[in-house]
């Protein structure tokens, strides 16, 4: 079958657009590189300087005493649940709205999309600070930026969900003359339910880690006792702080999995 | 010259693939292996250049010994065997020119491979294996744009490209149309013919077996059942090799079938 | 009197009994937990009844933002820097995290090397970025490239997870391959993996970016470069049309990232799926694509 006439093929140039494409991306990551003060000595440099000596030893007698981190942890947690809950209810109803599968007309649809596009564009610290601004400092401020950061996850991982769903059940309580409400109930919301619940618990971890972070904007829980350390240049117990949370964090983030597991 | 001494391959799950296989295979034969599926022949074909290990036995190819080889001395082996897959296994997001240049993965070093920087001699090499199989036009075409057949044909060249003295093909037409079936396995007989590289083919396609075939080897349950030329067989031998009566499914047949 | 036949009912099976025990018992710790959290945290209906007017309050003084007074301190330089941030970061979290998920795969990693790597990934991912800032600015001094390198740190823990994953979807056909023709593990990875992977890998790696610009954003709160300062400042000041000016900018810039970023992700991936023949690597990618998009951090 081999025909010796076949003349042998030219290799093909990389096309124009492809090379101007990646040149151009280059030249961005190195104009920003140097932007940021980009120092690749001090990479090595970091994990030599003799301030981490600063973190140690860990002191835990104050850690381990009630007051100085585990009730705030304990606040902490409060926090996540009830912004997961608040968050994630809220959500059920907007991501429906927002779905180009349940939205009841276009206006809706439109304006919870471009609100929610504009609520999740803001970082969610922001939102904390603000709100600590507004309402005063502590776990009040501190639930409600949790509750807006949940949502607008929640919602975007939800709404995509249900845009997938099999249109075919929602269809059929329609064409059965039902109305839009009821029609979702009963032709939609079963099929993304589970996934609801699952995306749920996921949130959850999140927010035990975010309202952690949280505390640093003065927004209540562990993260306040953090920055308070920090300010006072007391790492060691800063470093305290951090190993007690993650042993926490890594516990619930266990049970949170096997529940996932078990009710999907 | 290969040869397979009292092999046996049992697998983790305690499955035992094959058991006292006894096969010496001379250089330049052409060797088609059939049996059901599951009845050893991917694991025999596997087990001769070392993708899987043997259990008991010996196996060697030109008097290297695949059983207990190192990884280095395996991997010098394999450069010498070409293999060619049922479902093609290319690269589909590159070209049909840089899957062939894959066949000299074994001998090429691997940061000049990894860079993409193949030698000269091993463009011409692969530009050739290409003429050979007659697809050299698509050389700069992405891999998945091209037919099953034309696939395969690259998959054909990519083991050429190894200059390799044996030829294992695993059910390389099974994916394939009656027609594109008969092509592949014409190129593989001239390509043994020509080049006198010893090629051991498994079908589960007995028409293509009786067309194509020299030396039959039947296995069943991970026994070698039968051994022998291709004009003694009829379909009484191909009932004993399969435990069963001869299928449709057992034949490619002819365009004419398709409907 | 005709006797009609109705259908025996001892063939009816009996009702689940399962599903409505675990909702019900769902709904019970949903109820317990937030009664208990709303006491712990000493939330009144009082407080949650004014919260809105005061927020509202603040939120209405944002507006009309204080452009000219903000473009004047250079607020918008601020904004880039933050991008600038988030891109260097991202970068260098996928430099590093790419070569170390092909360790941390399953299907190409021995036992050995996986477990580490493995846990390093999640004990990296453990770490908000926020955190690493914390522990590093003592150690590089405030600015950019404590920054930088938090949101590099912490990325290569999660575009690490989301790589491993995608390596461990690929069809190993390819990888064998290269197995047969006795090339290495290195060119296995090169030419079997590789290939498949990078378009889903080059996804993550610009939905990792747009999460890390917001990142970027809050951590110049701490001081770590970029534009989180500038909102703490001028909070702290009550200077609220500015305020509003800095979160008007943000958000801008953030949103037209997403937007683009969103579309140059939807093109790698149909891209990756324009063949002619059956490419199982695409659905695969696009698959585990659709169930990671929307996970963060």
């Amino acid at each position: 079958m081999s025909d010796g006439g076949t003349a042998r093929p030219v290799r093909p140039r990389p096309r124009l657009r492809t090379l101007g494409i990646t040149a151009g991306l280059l030249a961005f990551t190195v104009f920003a590189a140097n932007e940021v003060g980009f120092d690749a000595s001090t990479s090595w440099e970091v994990w030599t300087n003799p301030l981490w000596e600063m973190f140690w030893p860990i002191p835990w007698d104050w850690v381990l005493d009630r007051s100085n981190v585990l009730d705030p942890l304990v606040e902490t947690f409060q926090i996540a649940i009830l912004a997961t809950i608040i968050g994630c209810g809220l959500a059920l109803p907007i991501s429906f709205a927002m779905s180009r599968l349940t939205a009841p007309n276009r206006p809706t649809y439109l304006v919870s999309r471009s609100v929610m596009n504009v609520v999740r564009a803001v970082p969610d610290l922001f939102w904390a600070k603000l709100l600590v601004t507004a309402v005063g400092i502590g776990a009040f401020a501190g639930t409600w930026a949790l509750s807006i950061f949940s949502l607008a996850v929640m919602v975007k991982l939800f709404s995509e969900t249900i845009d997938n769903a099999d249109p075919r059940p929602l269809e059929a309580a329609r064409a059965s003359g039902s109305r839009h409400l009821p029609a979702i109930r009963t032709g939609v919301l079963p099929t993304v339910l589970p996934e609801y619940v699952a995306y749920a618990l996921y949130v959850f971890e999140l927010n035990i880690r975010a309202s952690i972070v949280l505390g640093l904007v003065g927004a209540g829980g562990v993260g306040r006792v953090l920055e308070a350390q920090r300010q006072f240049f007391r790492f060691d117990r800063v470093l305290g702080i951090l190993l007690i949370v993650f042993v926490a964090v890594f516990v619930i983030e266990q049970v949170s999995v096997a529940l996932r597991k078990r009710l999907v | 010259m290969i040869r397979f001494d009292d092999v046996s391959v049992t697998y983790r799950g305690g499955v035992q693939a094959l058991r006292g296989l006894d096969l010496t295979i001379e250089d330049g034969e052409f060797v088609v292996i059939v049996g059901l599926s599951g009845a050893g022949k991917s694991t025999l074909l596997r087990a001769l250049n070392g993708l899987v290990p043997a259990t008991g036995g010996s196996i060697t190819v030109d008097g290297a010994e695949v059983v207990g080889a190192s990884a280095a001395e395996l991997r010098a082996l394999r450069s010498q065997i070409g293999m060619i897959f049922q479902t093609f296994n290319l690269v589909n997001r590159t070209s049909v020119l840089n899957n062939v240049l894959m066949g000299r993965l074994g001998t090429v070093p691997a940061w000049r491979s990894t860079l993409g920087l193949w030698p000269a001699d091993d463009r011409e090499r692969a530009m050739q294996a290409l003429e050979r199989v007659g697809i050299v036009e698509k050389a700069y075409v992405r891999a998945s744009n091209l037919s099953g057949g034309q696939q395969q044909r690259v998959g054909i060249a990519r083991a050429l490209v190894q200059e390799p003295s044996v030829m294992l093909a695993d059910e390389p037409v099974a994916s394939l149309d009656p027609v594109t079936s008969r092509q592949v396995m014409g190129d593989l007989r001239r390509i043994n013919r020509d080049l006198g590289i010893t090629t051991i083919v498994n079908l589960h396609y007995l028409d293509l077996a009786r067309e194509f075939g020299n030396r039959l080897v039947g296995l069943r349950d991970g026994e070698l059942v039968f051994d022998g030329d291709i004009a003694d067989v009829d379909d009484d031998t191909f009932m004993e090799i399969y435990g069963r009566a001869i299928s449709d499914d057992d034949l490619v047949g002819t365009e004419d079938d398709l409907t | 009197m005709t006797v009609t036949h109705t259908p025996s009912t001892d063939s009816r099976p009996p009702p689940p009994k399962g599903v409505r025990g675990r909702r019900a018992l769902l709904a019970l710790a949903l109820l317990v937990g937030g009664a208990w959290s709303l006491t712990g945290l000493d939330i009144t209906l009082a407080r949650v009844l004014d919260a809105p007017a005061d927020a509202w309050d603040i939120f209405k003084r944002l507006w009309p933002p204080a452009m000219d007074e903000a473009l004047d301190r250079g607020v918008i330089g601020k904004v880039f820097e933050s991008v600038y941030i988030a891109w260097v970061g991202t970068i260098i979290g996928a430099v590093l995290s790419l070569p170390l998920a092909f360790l941390a795969a399953t299907n190409v990693a021995p036992r050995w090397i996986r477990i580490p790597v493995r846990q390093l990934f999640n004990a990296i991912r453990a770490v908000p970025e926020l955190i690493v800032a914390v522990i590093f600015i003592p150690i590089t001094g405030l600015g950019p490239w404590a920054g930088t390198l938090a949101i590099g740190l912490h990325s290569v823990g999660t575009l690490g997870k989301w790589a491993t994953e995608a390596i461990e979807g690929v069809d190993t056909g390819p990888l064998e391959a290269v197995e047969a023709t006795g090339g290495r593990w290195v060119s296995g990875m090169r030419w079997g993996v590789l290939p498949q992977i990078m378009p889903t890998v080059a996804s993550f790696w610009l939905f990792r970016f747009e999460i890390n610009v917001r990142a970027s954003a809050v951590l110049g709160m701490i001081g770590a470069g970029g534009v989180g300062a500038e909102l703490v400042s001028q909070l702290m000041f009550r200077n609220f049309p500015a305020v509003g000016a800095v979160l008007g900018i943000t958000v801008l810039v953030v949103l037209t990232i997403d937007t683009v970023s969103a579309a140059m992700r939807r093109r790698i991936i149909a891209g990756a799926a324009r063949t002619s023949g059956p490419d199982l690597d695409a659905d695969r990618n696009a698959e585990a694509l659709a169930n990671l998009t929307g996970f963060r951090r």
